[in-house]
Parts: structure tokens; C-alpha cells; sequence
């Protein structure tokens, strides 16, 4: 059974009755580029099945802010995918780049459009944290 | 504890008031199957979970359910931003708006207020994991009616990458069942109950 591509998991050969077995992904790879995966609302080619086979484009996703949002989402999607393989070396060195970037990506969305955590105030000139837009408000195109 | 991010986890722009849509995709704020009692379920569970790998399926998935929570507040509030009376009554939205005006509640397209009743919380592993998945596909279900009832593009788009992380958190749930099962006795997993019969 090792040869089961990305769409398919692994089952146990004989396994107890009166439960419910769901096949285990087998590996973090294949994975989409970050603003790909934001898009398609996974990391993983093998778990994305949209509805009536409609999916979102990445072409929207190249702000700033869309670019942190990405990069974040990889570091999520990743994390969830370690609770249950906390084993996988490679899945955890992604995981580790990924944060470094979202990092580096953080630093430079904050200096130039405001703070994301009450962190970030740590060296602002005043307190910008009460500043709109809120997450819930309309932003213009150009900052969002 | 919890720290606040000021951002969303997918972006929202949502162009145009259509307090119709905000009428029935409000169920997914605090609705049976709704992203609040999501939340509220995972992490509530997670203090019966045995496993560590359990524990954080738990926190996490719930954590993220939160952020899902903030994602389908600000599609209401956008879709119902800016309203006419005459739009509201239009769009059937005059029950809502009496009682709430634009403020976003915690209801059921019926307009039923959330309840803790829609969700379960048992003190056991394989019936928590079980209703998890279970409450993931009622979501993505959800989701689905979502899609077809709305024909607002900037809407789709959200409710899209909604519906597709339901799939992945269920398969995370299934993997964690798995785990747990492979701990358990499995001559008869239910011999006790490793959160409670230590």
C-alpha cells in the first residue's frame, strides 16, 4: 500500500469493527504555492474538492496585506497538518521557514500600514492601535 | 489564552448592500451549525482529550474557528452596511432589523438565538471526535445551500474558502480518531473511557 498517490490515505489492512477509520494523509507533498493555497482555503492539492468544481483564483491576492494573509495561512495550515503527524521532519523544517517568512513579511506590512498585534506598538510613535480600519471594515483596494 | 489579531484570515470586500443574503448567511455567525458553536464545541472538548496530538487538534481547529467566526460577523456587516428602509423590507430583512437594526446577533436564519443546545460536548473521545465530524460536514452542507441560494460573486469567494476548510478539518478530526484509536485497546476500544477511567 505505499504507492497511494496525494488523493489517497493509508487504511489498516484488518481493522477493529465498530469504528470508523479515516485515511491518513500521507505527506505535506504535494503542497500549493502560498497565495495559491489561500485561494483554493487549503495547502493541500489532496484535500481540495470544491463545490460543483468552482474554485477562487489567486489573481486578487497580491496586496500587501493578501501576501501576509497567505504566508500565515501556509503556517496554519501546516500546524494543523503536524497535530496529527508531530513525526514528519519535513512538514516541521516548512513550517519553521514558513513562520520565518511570515516573520519578515509582518515587519514590513506593520511599518508601512499599521499594527496587527498590540506588539507591534512596541516601537510605533503613538498609540495607531485604534486606528480603522478594523478587519470587519471596507478597506480601499490599494491598502488592503 | 488569546491573542487578537487585527486582520482577517481571507480577505472580504464585499461591494455591494444585499441585506437578503445577510438574512440566511447570518446562520453561519450563531446558527445550528454555525461557526460560533464551532468553536465554542472544540473548545470546550479539548479539556477531556487524553492524547496531546488531541489537545491540539482541539485548540487550534477551535482557535481557527474564532477567526471564522470574525470572517462571517464582517460578511454580514458589510452585506447590511449602508441599508434604505424600503431595501429592508424588500428583502424580507424587517424582522432582523426591528430587533437588532444592523448590529450582527448571534441567530438562526429563523431567528432562533444561538444556542448551546446545538452543540455537544460528551467527555469522550470517540464520541467528541465523532460529533466533530459530523459538525463539519453540517457546516460544509451549509455552505453548499450557501452557494446556491447566493449569486454575489465577492460573497462566493469567501463563503468558498469557508466551505473548503470544513474538508480539511475534517480530516484533521479523522486522523485524530485515528490516533486515539491506535492508543485505545482495540479488542474493544470501548472497555473505558481513557478521559475519565485512568
Amino acid at each position: 500500500m505505499d504507492n497511494c498517490d496525494y488523493k489517497n490515505g493509508m487504511l489498516p489492512q484488518c481493522a477493529p469493527l465498530a469504528m470508523s477509520y479515516t485515511p491518513m494523509q500521507q505527506c505535506s507533498e504535494p503542497a500549493y504555492e502560498d497565495k495559491m493555497a489561500l485561494a483554493r482555503g487549503t495547502l493541500f492539492p489532496g484535500l481540495d474538492l470544491p463545490f460543483m468544481n468552482m474554485v477562487n483564483k489567486p489573481d486578487g491576492l497580491s496586496t500587501p496585506l493578501c501576501e501576509l494573509m497567505a504566508l500565515d495561512f501556509v503556517v496554519h495550515e501546516l500546524r494543523l497538518y503536524l497535530d496529527t503527524h508531530p513525526d514528519d521532519s519535513e512538514a516541521f523544517q516548512s513550517l519553521q521557514t514558513c513562520i520565518r517568512l511570515s516573520r519578515e513579511g509582518r515587519r514590513r506590512y506593520v511599518e508601512q500600514y499599521g499594527p496587527i498585534s498590540i506588539d507591534d506598538m512596541r516601537f510605533a510613535d503613538s498609540y495607531t492601535w485604534i486606528d480603522a480600519p478594523w478587519p470587519w471594515q471596507l478597506r480601499r483596494k490599494k491598502e488592503d | 489564552m488569546f491573542v487578537y489579531e487585527k486582520k482577517l484570515q481571507y480577505p472580504i470586500h464585499i461591494k455591494n448592500t444585499n441585506p437578503a443574503l445577510a438574512k440566511f448567511i447570518i446562520s453561519q455567525y450563531g446558527g445550528p451549525d454555525g461557526e460560533l458553536g464551532a468553536s465554542l464545541r472544540y473548545l470546550s472538548q479539548r479539556y477531556a482529550m487524553p492524547y496531546p496530538e488531541l489537545s491540539a487538534v482541539l485548540t487550534d481547529i477551535g482557535t481557527e474557528e474564532l477567526g471564522h467566526l470574525e470572517m462571517v460577523g464582517t460578511i454580514v456587516y458589510q452585506l447590511t452596511r449602508d441599508m434604505k428602509p424600503e431595501q429592508i423590507r424588500r428583502a424580507g430583512f424587517d424582522t432582523y432589523f426591528v430587533d437588532h437594526t444592523a448590529g450582527v446577533y448571534p441567530q438562526f436564519a429563523s431567528g432562533t438565538p444561538w444556542t448551546a443546545a446545538t452543540i455537544g460536548v460528551k467527555g469522550d473521545v470517540i464520541t467528541d471526535l465523532t460529533e466533530d465530524m459530523a459538525a463539519e460536514q453540517k457546516a460544509r452542507t451549509t455552505y453548499d445551500n450557501i452557494l446556491r441560494l447566493s449569486d454575489d460573486p465577492d460573497v462566493n469567494d469567501v463563503i468558498r474558502f469557508l466551505r473548503e476548510r470544513e474538508i480539511v478539518h475534517y480530516q484533521r478530526f479523522g486522523e485524530a480518531l485515528r490516533l486515539a484509536t491506535e492508543r485505545m485497546d482495540e479488542k474493544n476500544f470501548y472497555v473505558t473511557n481513557p478521559a475519565f477511567d485512568r
